[in-house]
């Protein structure tokens, strides 16, 4: 599998500053790092050791932040892993001006030129809609971001919806997908919403794990317990929606293994500049927890289903 | 107090008229007026004749007679010998009484005349009789109470213990004086006491008074006595043998009743005694009925002597020797009946030439007189005991032989009886022990201790049985049972069954299945039994099987324990938090009965709950109420905090079970472990075949994770086969299990139960080839029925290091 080449490789040895960079800006509105960031950053930091590179890091957003600038100066580093990529990011069309070398962890429509590593979101988001399908649901929702994030382009959002969409229509099942913004209030409403426009809905796919806990209170208000009435699978989750009381059915996303595989890109790109460059999409499985059960009807809908049904 | 002290008195009612005198009256005149037939008795004259005569002339020759002196002209009494002339002439020596008879104005109107026999003392007239006392056989004696002064016979003066005389012991005299004072004959008998029967002396006096022939006084006592030493003997025999049958076979135990006739013989019958049994006795074998033949090997068992320390045995506890056969054992061993014999029998001499040791044994402590009697029981020959006599002892008589034979007898009995005990007893405890598990097999799911305990009465092992199963998927078979009953055939059934339990383990059955598979079993043992071998089989064995049986399954994963229960009692449980409560089942009906389902409950135990499982022996107790035994128990198991449950086994069975149990005893304690969430992770596998590649790659980025990143390739391949065999052959959902404990275990789980049962891999046609890899790269593979469909499983030692 890829990455797993690691330890200390022999051969011609490109690097001269022995450095690595990683531009990441930081998540949290205060401009701190979430936890997940910092599995990144330690991830990325332990692969590349294990090349005896060390690594510099950048919270830079843009090309034109002196962070950025100083990382990209002659000699600083070897080359550059960037992270948290925009649809239309100028730190990576300067790298590919500057003809410094660079991966990155995501993809952009313009990401090609180089090597990526990424999340494969249209076949996570169609393997939680399977999941829930090969336990007999068939009313299956889909909560994705928010719908400024939405609009922005943001890749995974867009991308699980084209997951979702194929799924359901691969399957003859009608779809209901939902934008949803990133809080408790985002989620209560849009679990209102999902159950106004189909109460016999028995499950949901979220791409929004930060609208979950408002997901599970409504659930809760509407006395739909979970996975008995309902189930929920997340395609993407970090460390935090253990806090959830139940152990959410959920892909995890393989961050070690995305760090690591970034560095040997980089590190391809490094030894090998005239090489077509490798893109890696993974496609982790759904880690099958407390939140997804069989489906279940709910008492009373059963006989309107079983003749909808015939 | 001496003889001379003391001061005869008449003895009450002693008128000094002796009865059976003879009487008659004289006149003043000296003529016979009355004449009594003792009279005519004692000169044989009739009244007529006699009557009407003078008294003179009945009056023999004169002499050293007083009756010279009589004048019957005086009207005071008197009293004297005479010698009077019998009808027939010779003479009669008499001593006579004369009363006067006085008329109402005192004028003498005659004499009343008594007269008995008596012998002048003079030797010169009675020279036989003195010779007779002299040389009597019987020890004889004289005690003048006046003076105080002894006469013995011969026998008497050699007698000892003394026979009269001044030395003779105190009960003769405390006797002799009571029949002095008393004037009434005596009889008493003594022995003294000696360590050995045989030495035992034992002798009748009898005393009776001699009284002044006139006077009737008590003048003296006489003594006889008899030696009883035989008499004594024997009843001191059978006093010992009675003693022998209450003391030799108080326990089934074969060391013990030997010891028991050593100990009864010595040091009464003998000074020493051993007894040595044939080795196949003490090794529980059958021996061979019949008498033994030449050189026979005998093992020292027990002896005793007289000495502490059993100075004199030739052969230590424990040894073994040969015996030729010519020697005594050997020779009783080949004739069935005990031999006597010692220092001048020829056979004893060459078997004492023949054993250095033996011999100098003999010599330094004087074996002279030897017993040799065979222990046999039910017409086998169990072994021999050997009775000596030692130094100075009186050697062994012909009826002592007679009791060494009922000595030897009764111990035959005895150790044949604790033979026969214990090698049933041990046959069903090895066939118990060889049938339970000796230690547990590895698992994780639970930490697991055991005990069993036979029953302490004679009943034996019975048939309680427990078990720990490793399943798949690191879950847990926990199993106890219990075949009614005791002895082989309760353990015999308990071993079928628990055969059958791992075999149905195995398979992986759920609980109420695998009892519904175990009822199908007993009922066909119990037809198969009563209509096999009916012959064979006494009224007890042919009696139908009672047996229970609980089965539980614990999975640390989910921590659910589900157990199903066929007539036996419920677990208890201990949880965390120190409560304690019998798992509420549906109790079942017992095995064999059929036709009944079974139910399983399902139990969620939080992490470190202690289980117990056990037989009703454990909660019946002293008393027999179930209810309270049970609740004892709950008490008992709210104490086991002790992290080792060796310690709580010990500690639960002392606080429940009396010294000796009744019934026999299974417990079996339970710590539940549970695998953390990172020790196992679960995938939903959607069925489209490239989702092959992606569950590859999950593999092994867990695999990474767990740092066990040699097993990927194995397990990669693992997965692939048993991945594209669930989407090709099985039904979604399609589940993928890794779980790393003490070993790294790979599931692939799918809806489908219809599919192939399959336990090896050629029921697959295209995927076999697949499963073929599996099984040679796994250290073991299988599947099992869930609820939900099935589970194929490989499992894989874990990477070293």
């Amino acid at each position: 599998m890829p990455g797993t080449a690691g330890g200390t490789q022999t051969g011609p040895d490109p690097a001269r500053a022995h450095t690595v960079g990683l531009v990441y800006p930081p998540a949290e509105p205060d401009g701190t790092y979430t936890e997940q960031q910092h599995d990144f950053i330690g991830g990325v930091a332990e692969a590349a050791a294990r090349y005896d590179y060390d690594m510099l890091l950048s919270p830079s957003v843009t090309a034109n932040e002196p962070s950025f600038r100083r990382m990209v100066s002659p000699g600083r580093v070897d080359g550059l892993i960037v992270m948290e990529i925009r649809l239309h990011d100028d730190r990576v069309e300067h790298l590919a001006k500057a003809g410094i070398p660079y991966v990155i962890i995501g993809r952009n429509s313009t990401a090609d030129v180089t090597g990526w590593v990424d999340l494969d979101f249209v076949g996570m988001t169609a393997n939680c809609v399977q999941h829930l399908a090969d336990l007999g649901h068939r009313r299956i929702a889909f909560v994705n971001r928010s719908e400024r994030l939405f609009a922005s382009g943001y890749g995974p959002a867009r991308l699980s919806l084209e997951g979702y969409t194929k799924a359901m229509a691969a399957l003859g099942l009608t779809e209901h997908a939902y934008l949803c913004g990133d809080d408790d209030a985002s989620g209560e409403a849009v679990l209102e919403k999902i159950l106004l426009d189909d109460p016999a809905t028995t499950s949901l796919v979220t791409m929004n794990e930060a609208a979950l806990r408002g997901v599970y209170l409504g659930l809760k208000r509407h006395g739909r317990v979970v996975p008995r009435d309902f189930s929920v699978v997340a395609v993407t989750a970090g460390r935090w929606v253990e806090q959830i009381s139940l152990r959410l059915s959920a892909i995890e996303t393989p961050v070690a293994e995305m760090s690591r595989v970034a560095v040997d890109l980089l590190r391809e790109r490094l030894i090998s500049p005239g090489a077509p460059p490798r893109h890696v999409l993974l496609k982790p499985l759904v880690a099958q927890r407390d939140s997804t059960g069989p489906c279940r009807q709910l008492p009373g809908d059963e006989p309107d289903l079983e003749e909808l049904e015939f | 107090m001496t003889s001379d002290e003391v001061v005869m008195e008449p003895a009450p009612g002693d008128l000094g008229c002796p009865r059976g005198a003879a009487t008659a009256v004289i006149s003043p005149e000296g003529i016979v007026t009355g004449w009594s037939e003792e009279a005519g008795r004692l000169l044989g004259h009739q009244a007529r004749e006699v009557v009407g005569r003078a008294a003179v002339e009945l009056v023999a020759a004169t002499g050293a007679s007083d009756a010279a002196g009589f004048t019957p002209a005086g009207s005071s009494e008197w009293s004297g010998t005479a010698t009077l002339r019998h009808r027939d002439g010779h003479r009669v020596d008499v001593m006579l009484r004369a009363y006067p008879s006085l008329a109402g104005d005192g004028t003498l109107q005659g004499y009343v005349l008594t007269a008995v026999p008596y012998a002048p003392e003079s030797q010169d007239e009675h020279p036989m009789m003195d010779q007779a006392f002299t040389q009597a056989s019987i020890a004889m004696s004289v005690f003048d109470t006046a003076s105080g002064r002894w006469r013995l016979n011969t026998a008497a003066a050699g007698a000892a213990p003394a026979a009269g005389g001044e030395g003779a012991d105190e009960p003769f005299l405390r006797h002799l004086h009571q029949v002095a004072e008393q004037g009434k004959p005596a009889r008493f008998e003594t022995h003294t006491p000696a360590r050995s029967v045989s030495r035992e002396q034992a002798r009748i006096v009898e005393l009776w008074p001699v009284r002044d022939p006139v006077s009737g006084q008590v003048c003296g006592v006489g003594t006889a006595t008899f030696d009883s030493s035989q008499h004594h003997r024997a009843r001191q025999r059978l006093a010992l043998l009675n003693e022998a049958g209450t003391r030799i076979g108080t326990a089934l135990k074969v060391v013990r009743t030997a010891q028991e006739l050593a100990d009864a013989a010595v040091p009464r019958l003998a000074d020493f005694a051993s007894v040595d049994l044939l080795d196949s006795v003490l090794q529980g074998e059958e021996p061979v009925p019949g008498p033994v033949g030449a050189d026979v090997k005998l093992r020292r068992v027990a002896h005793r002597s007289s000495t502490s320390g059993t100075p004199e045995a030739a052969v230590p506890l424990g040894e073994l020797d040969t015996y030729p056969a010519f020697t005594p054992p050997a020779r009783c061993l080949a004739t069935g009946r005990p031999v006597l014999t010692g220092k001048d029998d020829p056979d004893f001499l060459r078997w004492m030439a023949l054993h250095e040791a033996r011999s100098a044994r003999v010599r330094e402590y004087g074996f002279h007189s030897i017993m040799a009697a065979p222990l046999r029981a039910r017409g086998i020959t169990l072994g021999v005991a050997i009775f000596a006599k030692t130094q100075d002892s009186e050697p062994f008589e012909q009826d002592d032989l007679i009791l060494a034979g009922e000595f030897a007898d009764r111990a035959a009995v005895g150790v044949d009886n604790a033979r026969r005990y214990i090698r049933e007893r041990s046959a069903t405890l090895t066939m118990q022990r060889s049938l339970l598990p000796r230690r547990l097999p590895a698992q994780a799911a639970v930490q697991a201790a055991f005990r069993y305990l036979p029953a302490g009465s004679r009943a034996g092992a019975g048939g309680d049985w427990f078990d720990v199963v490793p399943l798949s998927g690191t879950r847990v078979a926990l199993v106890v049972g219990d075949v009614v009953g005791h002895g082989i055939r309760a353990s015999a059934t308990m071993g079928r069954l628990r055969t059958a339990v791992r075999t149905l383990a195995d398979v992986d059955l759920p609980p109420d299945e695998l009892l519904t598979h175990l009822d199908d079993l007993v009922r066909h043992l119990d037809s198969d039994d009563g209509t096999g071998d009916r012959g064979a089989v006494s009224g007890t064995d042919a009696e139908e099987l009672g047996a229970t049986c609980l089965y539980a399954i614990y999975d640390p994963v989910t921590r659910i324990c589900t157990i199903a229960s066929a007539g036996h009692p419920p677990p208890v449980a201990l949880l965390p938090d120190g409560t304690v409560e019998v798992v509420q089942l549906s109790p079942g009906p017992l095995l064999g009965i059929g036709g009944l389902p079974f139910e399983a409950t399902e139990v969620e135990l939080p992490e470190g709950s202690l289980l117990a499982f056990y037989t009703d022996g454990l909660i019946e107790g002293r008393d027999h109420d179930v209810g309270a035994g049970l609740d004892r128990l709950c008490r008992t198991l709210a104490d086991q905090s002790a992290p080792s449950l060796e310690v709580s086994c010990d500690a639960m069975l002392r606080a429940l079970l009396p010294p000796t149990p009744g019934d026999d005893v299974a417990l079996l304690l339970a710590r539940t472990r549970a695998l953390h969430a990172d020790q196992v992770a679960t995938w939903s596998v959607p069925a489209s075949p490239s989702i092959v590649a992606d569950a590859r790659a999950q593999v092994g980025r867990q695999l990474a994770a767990w740092k066990l990143e040699e097993a990927t390739p194995v397990t990669e391949l693992v997965v692939s086969e048993l991945v594209t065999n669930a989407i090709r052959y099985g039904a979604v959902p399609i589940g993928l299990r890794l779980i790393r404990d003490r070993t790294l275990i790979c599931e692939v789980s799918d809806a489908s139960s219809t599919a192939p049962h399959l336990r090896r891999a050629r029921v697959y046609d295209e995927g076999g080839r697949g499963l073929d890899m599996v099984a040679q790269l796994t250290q073991s593979w299988g599947s099992r029925q869930t609820p939900t469909g099935k589970t194929i499983w490989a499992e894989q030692a874990l990477p070293v290091g």
